[in-house]
């Protein structure tokens, strides 16, 4: 197995890890939208919004360079559309920051706030997925009224994805070591979907073995967990924490910020 | 075509939050009542075939350097039936979000319209409209086709559509629709072809999956379909022409002062003063206080003199935000260190 566990960090253990999956959940869609609904033209105000989910991070021994390379992964489409701001929007501000005071326009302001907002929320976020495991996570959003038959296909999603990928994997390397050379579309294009439809019916396969040897031990589609889910005193010392942080920096430094 | 968190107002993310949430819950209600328990294994294992099957990738003729993957909504609708279709691409919607962190959380409600609910439906209505009849290769391959570009563009159009109502990029609508549709008419056209061929490729050997055998498909009502699909044009041309254009919507131009013309009398405006104070309290403390009203401010010379004093405590925001993070940085690290000893 060649394939990169992307949520490796998730199966550390720290006193964040030990959260509960679904009060960690909460207060990162929390923050997201209070992050999210900031004024247009504030970026300092995102600096300081920084801190909460840096201080996570750094707390449960999430290296930083795994979170960097994670956000830049997912930004370009981000990146495009924030980068066309400055082309529509030339409005003349005046900008001052500390000593420098400077001459810009208001679209790159709009710019650097999305990419500042892009960069908080998934800071956010890749604090709440590399420190709950997904089945933690599951089992927190079943608690929290996801649909059954979604939460049993999410997890049969997750058990499977690697298991697929390192057969997509086989797959790939068998083609590059037969394919030396660019074989023109309409080849390239067969052999693809030669692939994909080989994946495809050797997936179907599998889970037709798997749902006889579910069947064998008795799975009648109920999933049935050892649930120990509950909300203990450190728990509602980090949602306390997390509505201070929160909302202090809302009403008290946001309006000084402005 | 991830929407992020930030191209999104939080009216509009709760709003297709609710949306995607309320129909994922009514499939599932109905679908649980047709399924049988060992379809559950088939459905998580699909989803996880559509993460593998986007990392086969072949080059594209005319650009050197891009290749294509298949996004499969359309093919596992096609072979699904449209409800299994919806949730299982909905589930890699979601993991993609949750593990690979592609697209926001609040932006979740917003892709799982898109990418999931969207092209599964209107792809397989498409396709079974098309292929209605006697069977031949050329309509499967005019359907197949069809649904993967109509039902790519219709997400594509959806997000801008989402991004415009939230008004968060400086971008006109009409240059977001026409640069979307063009560079989803190419994905659009790549899946269709690649849809089209995985289905020749299954129907040569597997033929038995491809011909609706599949135990336990759900069938879906076509009035219930066309209905759907009145609505949605409806509601996308209705937002298309209150948008299409840069200028304010008549409601709008009602109410509003009119900067050509600044004599104009603004037609609703109520001067009593508990209706004045509760303005200011609310562009005070509302969640979304006006963005222009500020900026106008902003780039004001007038002002100049007291944005200097602004800039100096924003420059203490940042200074000291990024110096606390070192602070909890340089703190753990000697924790740690002290532990490790």
């Amino acid at each position: 197995m060649h394939h990169a566990h992307i949520d490796k960090f998730a199966y550390q253990d720290s006193a964040i890890h030990r959260l509960d999956s679904r009060v960690k959940f909460l207060v990162v869609l929390v923050f997201t939208a209070v992050v999210i609904s900031l004024p247009r033209s504030s970026l300092s105000i995102l600096a300081c919004y920084a801190i909460g989910p840096f201080a996570v991070l750094v707390w449960a021994k999430i290296p930083l360079k795994f979170v960097f390379k994670q956000i830049l992964l997912v930004s370009p489409f981000v990146i495009v559309l924030a980068l066309s701001c400055p082309l529509y929007d030339r409005t003349p501000v005046a900008v001052s920051f500390g000593p420098f005071s400077w001459q810009s326009s208001l679209g790159w302001l709009r710019c650097f706030v999305i990419l500042g907002k892009f960069i908080v929320t998934m800071l956010a976020l890749i604090g709440l997925v590399s420190t709950t495991r997904f089945s933690d996570l599951l089992a927190g959003l079943q608690k929290l009224g996801l649909p059954r038959l979604l939460i049993i296909q999410l997890g049969f999603l997750y058990r499977y994805i690697f298991v697929l990928i390192d057969r997509a994997h086989h797959i790939l390397r068998a083609r590059a070591g037969r394919k030396l050379r660019n074989l023109g579309f309409k080849t390239e294009l067969r052999t693809a979907a030669s692939m994909l439809g080989s994946l495809f019916i050797r997936s179907i396969d599998t889970a037709e073995h798997i749902s006889i040897a579910m069947q064998a031990r008795g799975f009648d589609g109920n999933w049935r967990t050892i649930s120990k889910l509950k909300v203990r005193r450190c728990d509602l010392f980090f949602v306390l924490t997390a509505a201070v942080f929160v909302s202090g920096l809302y009403f008290f430094v946001k309006p000084i910020l402005q | 075509m991830h929407m992020a968190n930030e191209l999104l107002s939080i009216p509009v993310a709760t709003g297709t939050l609710a949306i995607a949430a309320g129909s994922l819950g009514f499939i599932c209600r109905k679908v649980r009542q047709v399924i049988a328990a060992e379809k559950l294994a088939l459905m998580g294992i699909l989803g996880a075939f559509v993460f593998a099957a986007q990392m086969v990738n072949f080059q594209l003729p005319a650009m050197p350097g891009t290749s294509g993957h298949m996004v499969g909504a359309v093919l596992l609708a096609i072979i699904l039936g449209p409800h299994l279709a919806a949730i299982v691409i909905s589930s890699v919607v979601i993991v993609q979000c949750l593990i690979f962190q592609d697209g926001g959380l609040l932006a979740l409600g917003c892709n799982i319209i898109n990418m999931a609910l969207v092209p599964s439906y209107l792809g397989y209505f498409l396709y079974r409209t098309i292929t209605n009849g006697r069977f031949s290769s050329l309509k499967v391959y005019i359907g197949a086709m069809l649904a993967c570009v109509i039902a790519t563009e219709a997400g594509a159009i959806l997000v801008a559509i989402q991004a415009a109502l939230s008004g968060v990029l400086a971008v006109p609508l009409s240059t977001f629709l026409i640069t979307m549709i063009g560079v989803h008419f190419l994905v659009g056209f790549v899946e269709g072809l690649v849809t089209v061929t995985v289905l020749a490729y299954l129907q040569q050997l597997r033929p038995d999956i491809v011909a609706d055998s599949l135990p336990g498909t759900v069938r879906l009502s076509k009035n219930a379909v066309l209905a759907t699909l009145g609505i949605l044009a409806v509601l996308i041309g209705a937002g298309l022409s209150l948008l299409a254009s840069d200028l304010p919507d008549g409601l709008e131009w009602s109410y509003a002062e009119r900067p050509d013309e600044p004599e104009f009398e603004t037609v609703v405006s109520n001067p009593d003063s508990r209706i004045t104070a509760i303005d200011d309290f609310q562009s005070k403390y509302s969640l979304m206080p006006d963005y222009t009203a500020r900026a106008s401010k902003l780039g004001d010379v007038a002002d100049q003199q007291a944005d200097v004093g602004a800039g100096w405590t924003s420059f203490a925001g940042v200074v000291g935000s990024v110096f606390t993070m070192a602070v909890i940085w340089l703190t753990a690290w000697m924790l740690r260190r002290k532990q490790a000893l």
